[in-house]
Parts: C-alpha cells; sequence; structure tokens
C-alpha cells in the first residue's frame, strides 16, 4: 500500500520543523564540545528539566510556553555558570571518560530529581495560544510547530551572527581554535569557558520553551534528547550552522518519515543505525570539512 | 567463595535475601565482565544490556517454543552476542572509532535493539512457565540457582585475574592508556580490542538467561539503556581495571539501592540512582582513579601504622 502524496508531504514538513527545533536543542552542546572539548552527557537533562520548569511557569502564569524562555534563558544561563564552576571546570581536558561519568553523574541527579518531584507521567501544557492547524490544501500546518521552527533558526542565526561577526565570537573561535595562543592575545579563556557552558545551557532553556508549545515533559525524554543531539552533532560535523542546520533537518525528516511509513516505535533506531553507518565511513561527519 | 557459598545458611534460606546475593551477584558479574572491555581496554561500552537481552531472550524463547534446555541456550546465548559484537565492534574498529564515538555508537546499538524487539516480541511482558529443575536451571526456591551464579562469578573473576597478568592484559592496557603509542610499538589494537570486546558480549550472553529468570520476567525493556550506562557507572565508581573495586562497588551499590527501596519504599523513587549520581561527580572530579584508589590508600596507612612509616 502506497502511502499518499499528502501524507509524505506532511511527514516530510513535520519532520522539517521538527529538525529546526533539535537544531536548537544541538547547538549549545555542539558549542561546548566545539569550543571547550567538553563531552557533555547531560545535555539532553538540561532540556528535560527545562520542560518541566516551563510546565509549571506556563500553568501557573496561564501563558503560552514559548513566552516562558524570558525567564529560562536567563535563569538556565546562570545555573549553566554555576554547574562549570562547581563541576565542570575541574576536569577540563581530562579524558573522555571522566567527563563522560561526571557528566552522566550530573544527568542521573536530574533526571531522579524530576522522578522524585514530578512521577514517571507526561505532563504537558494545556495553556498555547498556537495550538492551532493552518489549512494550506495538500497539507496543513500546526501553528505552534511552525512558530517554535521559526524562532529556532532566528536563533540559530543570531547565534552564527555572534560567533562570526563580533569580538566576544571572534574570542569563542580563537579559544576553539587554540586555547593557549588565545590567552597568550589577551583573551581570558575562564571567562570565555563560562560564557560558553552558560550559553550552551542557556539554550536547553529555550529549546524546552519551544519544545512545550506541543511536546510533553517526562523524566526520560533527556536520555532520548541527550543522544540524539550527539547524533545530530555527529552527523553534521563541527565547526558551522550550516551542517547543524542541515543533520537536524535531515534527523527530522528521517524520525518523522520512519513514524508515518514503518511505525513510531522505532522513530530512533533509524537514524541512530544512520549515524552508526556515517561513523564508519564519515568519521568527520556528512558536512565536516577533511 | 565460602563465604559467598554460606550466605544462604546465615540467612536461615530467607528467600528474600538469597534473591538479593543472587541478583548482587549477577550485577557484580555483569559488571566484571564489562571491565574487561572497559577497565582493561579503556572503551566506554554503554551496550552491556545489548548482550544481555539477546543472549538471555534467545535462552528462554528456546526453552519457553522449544523446550531447549538453557544449558545449551546459554551457550547459544553466549555465541549470538559474541557475534552481535563482532557485527559492531569490527567496523568501529576497523575504522578507528573511539572515545565519546565508541560510547555514543554502543548507546546507539542499545536504543535500536530495544525498538526493533518491540516490533519483534510485542509491547509486552512475557512471563516463564513454571517449568522446575536442573533441566531448566530454575526451582522453586533461589538457592540452586544462587550457588549456580556464585560458579560464573568465579570463573569471571579469575577470567579478569587472568587477563591482568596475561600478555593480553597488557597489551589491552597500552591500548587504554595510550593507542597511538600502543599500535606503534606493534600491539594489533583492532584485534586485541575486538577480542576483549567479544569475550565480554559471550560473558553477557550466557548471563543473560539467569538475570532474566532472576528478575522472573522478560520484554523489550531488556534492552535498557539505563542499565547499560548504570554497569558502565559501577566499572567507573570501583576503578578501572581493579577487580576488587568493581566487585565492592556492585555490591554495595547493590545493597544500598535494595536498602532505599525497602527503607523509603517508592515514597521516593530514584533517590538511590540520585545518590550515585553524586557519588559519579564526586569520584570523577576527586578520585578518577576509582573507588579502588581510596581502598589502596587506605591500606597503605593501615600498613604505616602497623609497621612504622619506614615502608614505602
Amino acid at each position: 500500500m502506497l502511502p499518499s502524496l499528502n501524507l509524505l508531504l506532511q511527514s516530510i514538513l513535520d519532520g522539517i520543523f521538527l529538525g529546526f527545533l533539535y537544531s536548537i536543542m544541538a547547538l549549545g552542546l555542539s558549542l561546548v564540545f566545539g569550543v571547550m572539548g567538553i563531552i557533555n552527557f547531560a545535555h539532553g537533562d538540561f532540556i528535560m528539566l527545562g520542560s518541566y520548569l516551563v510546565w509549571i511557569l506556563a500553568n501557573s502564569l496561564r501563558s503560552d510556553p514559548s513566552l516562558m524562555s524570558v525567564i529560562t534563558v536567563p535563569l538556565f544561563f546562570v545555573i549553566g555558570a554555576a554547574i562549570y564552576t562547581i563541576i565542570i571546570r575541574p576536569v577540563l581536558g581530562k579524558e573522555p571518560l571522566i567527563q563522560i561519568a561526571v557528566t552522566v553523574g550530573v544527568g542521573y541527579v536530574l533526571q531522579n530529581l524530576a522522578l522524585m518531584t514530578f512521577r514517571a507521567e507526561p505532563r504537558a501544557v494545556q495553556i498555547s495560544y498556537l495550538n492551532f492547524y493552518v489549512d494550506l490544501g495538500l497539507v496543513s500546518v500546526h501553528a505552534a510547530k511552525l512558530v517554535s521552527a521559526f524562532l529556532s533558526f532566528l536563533i540559530v542565526l543570531g547565534v552564527h551572527y555572534l560567533l562570526t561577526k563580533t569580538w566576544v565570537g571572534l574570542a569563542i573561535r580563537a579559544t576553539a581554535y587554540d586555547r593557549e595562543v588565545a590567552s597568550l592575545m589577551g583573551i581570558n579563556v575562564g571567562k570565555i569557558f563560562l560564557l560558553v557552558f552558560g550559553l550552551g545551557i542557556a539554550l536547553t532553556g529555550l529549546a524546552a520553551s519551544l519544545w512545550m508549545t506541543f511536546g510533553q515533559a517526562d523524566p526520560y525524554i533527556g536520555s532520548s534528547f541527550g543522544l540524539l543531539t550527539w547524533v545530530i552533532i555527529a552527523l553534521g560535523g563541527l565547526g558551522g550552522v550550516s551542517g547543524l542546520l542541515a543533520s537536524s533537518i535531515i534527523v527530522g525528516i528521517i524520525q518523522s518519515l520512519t513514524m508515518t511509513l514503518v511505525s513510531p516505535t522505532v522513530s530512533l533506531a533509524i537514524p541512530y543505525v544512520v549515524f552508526i553507518v556515517v561513523l564508519w565511513f564519515r568519521p568527520q561527519g556528512l558536512f565536516g570539512k577533511g | 567463595m565460602v563465604a559467598g557459598a554460606s550466605i544462604p545458611f546465615l540467612v536461615g534460606f530467607n528467600q528474600y535475601y538469597i534473591l538479593l546475593a543472587l541478583q548482587s551477584v549477577i550485577v557484580a558479574s555483569i559488571a566484571l565482565a564489562w571491565n574487561i572491555i572497559g577497565g582493561y581496554a579503556g572503551q566506554l561500552d554503554l551496550a552491556s544490556f545489548a548482550y544481555i537481552g539477546l543472549g538471555g531472550i534467545l535462552a528462554t524463547m528456546l526453552m519457553m517454543e522449544y523446550n531447549i534446555t538453557p544449558w545449551a541456550g546459554m551457550f547459544l546465548g553466549a555465541g549470538i552476542s559474541a557475534a552481535l559484537a563482532f557485527v559492531i565492534g569490527y567496523p568501529l574498529f576497523r575504522f578507528g572509532i573511539r572515545g565519546v564515538w565508541y560510547a555514543l555508537s554502543t548507546a546507539a546499538l542499545v536504543v535500536i535493539l530495544h525498538e526493533v524487539s518491540i516490533m519483534v516480541l510485542g509491547p509486552f511482558d512475557y512471563y516463564i512457565p513454571l517449568l522446575e529443575g536442573w533441566y531448566y536451571l530454575r526451582f522453586r526456591t533461589w538457592e540452586n540457582l544462587y550457588y549456580f551464579s556464585l560458579i560464573v562469578l568465579a570463573f569471571v573473576i579469575s577470567l579478569n585475574l587472568y587477563i591482568s597478568r596475561s600478555k593480553v592484559g597488557y597489551y589491552l592496557k597500552a591500548i587504554r592508556e595510550d593507542e597511538v603509542a600502543a599500535e606503534a610499538v606493534g600491539i594489533d589494537i583492532r584485534k586485541y580490542k575486538l577480542l576483549a570486546l567479544m569475550t565480554y558480549a559471550s560473558i553477557l550472553g550466557f548471563v543473560g538467561y539467569i538475570y532474566i529468570v532472576s528478575q522472573r520476567t522478560f520484554s523489550y525493556n531488556t534492552f535498557s539503556g539505563p542499565q547499560s550506562v548504570y554497569i558502565a557507572i559501577i566499572g567507573i565508581v570501583g576503578g578501572l581495571g581493579s577487580v576488587s573495586g568493581v566487585f565492592t562497588a556492585a555490591i554495595i551499590l547493590k545493597i544500598v539501592e535494595e536498602y532505599l527501596r525497602g527503607y523509603l519504599g517508592g515514597a521516593l523513587p530514584g533517590l538511590h540512582l540520585l545518590l550515585f549520581g553524586v557519588l559519579l561527580i564526586t569520584v570523577g572530579i576527586l578520585r578518577p582513579e576509582g573507588l579502588s584508589s581510596l581502598t589502596d590508600t587506605l591500606v597503605k596507612k593501615v600498613k604505616t601504622r602497623i609497621w612504622g612509616g619506614v615502608r614505602e
């Protein structure tokens, strides 16, 4: 039985929207790994934490989840800076295994705090200004997904601008390129690291508020998002938002098509098979240089 | 071993404690099998429950469907897990994938098997029918399975000790410390990493059946990502390559888990994992060598107390 054209187009479009949101989720991780060389296995759990925070805020303020980013982004920047100072700084430059151990520990703490506080049942925000569909003939567009995709795209562009067109961005790129030379040139590497890690976590707060416009929070979404964002980075290769955007959208489309054509239960399996195979033949990623 | 074997007598054949001892011994065996790939060879493998699930479910299904004894099933399970390890490990090592990318590939493997098994097994729990006796390695009470698991543990411990003292063990440790240097002095790093991975996988494939029997049920959730991470955590907290450290960590963490569960009941689910998280952060920051280094220091201190400060 062949699926109809409408269904395919709808599925691809949903995949593209999802992909844009994934790009915001992966952006912070990519910055932290690319600039600081820190392997953060708790990245997804920060998205999970943010989702619960947005759930509480949006329900108590009776407002749209996406607006909660005004609170989550600065708050998560501070949380990120604190986590950096207490936990990440001591393991800078240590072997991958130690970094993974420490960040898995952070993830465990966050995940089980959520489990103890909110239990395992999924939570969704009931109030949304964007919970309606726009009919475009062949396909119909969920407004919340469209808006979160568009906002994600703007933020990715904004971070790209920050990295390429400003002095701070230049300092960040210099640190990523060679931290010793950067520090000789008068860049305060410690401050840059604090800023980058804070920014990385702040982006998870943003991703969480966009996610909650149509998604649900449960203690385990962090694990899926964590692995998924790493897969996106592996496919995209480091250094460049275009690779990141492209690989996010590819993953989004693969996932969406798998759900439509095969089964929602294997929506992660197929992107992960692609990931493993790409890793074999192009360790630098699909869009990486080298 | 003698201490372990006497546990059922000490607890007066209380089934709750024997089951707890059985589960601790199984976790210790799994963590010590992980020690071969993770501890000696330094590859952060996060796929332990892929091999346990595959081998264990194969042996259990063969028993349930065709009445094949798990004595054969466990060896078949070991074989199929080793085959899976070869299929996944050969290209990974061939293409030089290591560090975080190795860890992620193995984590992805568990998710893939988890999702595929939902399609194959269906979204429900399987309960093992009430088959009893040595033919099924399944009994009304837990003692016999516990004794059998002790033998498995003894085998895994001796294998660890054998490896750590053999040529292969030195090769693996060299690979862990510096892969490029190990290759430069002529060690076939691909071959030895693959050997370590397949040894680890076949032990897990074998243990899978005992694990499933001790859990009384299996499902697609047997392919558990969090459980696989948990095994790696035991290996890291215990100390990479330290047999006594990993063994102690496995037993202590299991007892703490059970105690907190019994003590707080369902009031705070996940509290033990939260505490393990804190422990992991602390060990990672302060004692990257693992708990074994702590016991080593303690032993040294006690020795200097007894014999005076001249030894060193």
